[in-house]
């Protein structure tokens, strides 16, 4: 039963980081792409650190994982930001 | 010679530092504390349950609590447990929905999206809160912090016609609530 729930959660991270990656190849500019790359993996990585976490059903591995989730969470919200803020400033410039 | 007179005068400087900083730690004992605890948490986690890694663990603990406490700035709000632990899972739901918002937006066939920028007045003035505020306003459904001039925040918004406006208000609002700030 677990096991079946932890695949679940992973299967629908999977399906976030593609369609994250359909989000990047579909959307019209850099700034509406950076919505997508950084919801949509964010949750999908979520997803992934539940389900792998369930897997292992240790509590010391699942705040490590927990930890991992945070530092890309920081990682990519801080990235997405110089990113759309080199690219707003150089189009007004 | 006059090489180790710089470098002598370079260790000056933190040992007032340190007699400063006791008077930190005396003072807020409860900080101190609380960073002790994190940290000792956050070796357990990289290590696991291998004790004998506390030989080199517990000292480098203790230094990385003390640089803390001599680098933080003097400016930094002071952090509400409580106000956190509303924060957490209001921001957890609503990176759910951003999730979901954009991914249902890439694909339907034509992608209802109308990007655009706004500005929004930000009302948090500690560096911290404001830290939190636009790293969390980028996870949330539809913005993307751009931006940062004065205290005017420029967005990028993937659909104008959603009321970006409260969403960012009421986000604010759980953020002053976890630096004790008046908004």
């Amino acid at each position: 039963m677990l096991d079946l729930m932890a695949l679940l959660l992973i299967l629908s991270g999977i399906t976030f980081f593609f369609l994250g990656a359909i989000g990047l190849l579909r959307l019209p500019d850099l700034h509406a792409r950076l919505h997508a790359l950084t919801k949509a993996d964010n949750l999908g990585l979520g997803l992934l650190i539940v389900g792998v976490a369930l897997l292992h059903g240790s509590l010391l591995v699942a705040l490590k994982l927990l930890l991992i989730w945070l530092l890309v969470l920081l990682g990519s919200a801080t990235s997405a930001h110089l990113i759309s803020q080199y690219a707003l400033r150089r189009s007004r410039s | 010679m006059s090489d180790s007179d710089k470098s002598s005068r370079r260790v000056e400087k933190p040992l007032s530092d340190v007699l400063s900083n006791r008077d930190l730690i005396v003072a807020n004992p409860r900080y101190t504390l609380s960073i002790l605890a994190l940290l000792s948490l956050l070796w357990l986690l990289l290590t696991g349950e291998d004790w004998s890694s506390w030989l080199v663990g517990l000292p480098v603990v203790i230094l990385a609590t003390w640089s803390i406490l001599l680098l933080r700035a003097p400016t930094e709000g002071r952090f509400n447990l409580t106000g956190f632990l509303r924060f957490l899972p209001y921001f957890i739901w609503e990176s759910v929905l951003g999730g979901i918002d954009v991914a249902s937006r890439v694909v339907s066939p034509k992608m209802r999206i109308a990007p655009g920028f706004l500005s929004y007045r930000m009302r948090l003035s500690h560096p911290s809160a404001r830290r939190l505020f636009v790293n969390s306003l980028s996870l949330l459904p539809g913005t993307l912090a751009a931006d940062l001039d004065g205290e005017t925040l420029h967005i990028h918004a993937l659909d104008r016609a959603t009321d970006s406006d409260g969403e960012l208000r009421r986000l604010e609002h759980m953020v002053a609530a976890v630096y004790e700030e008046d908004v």
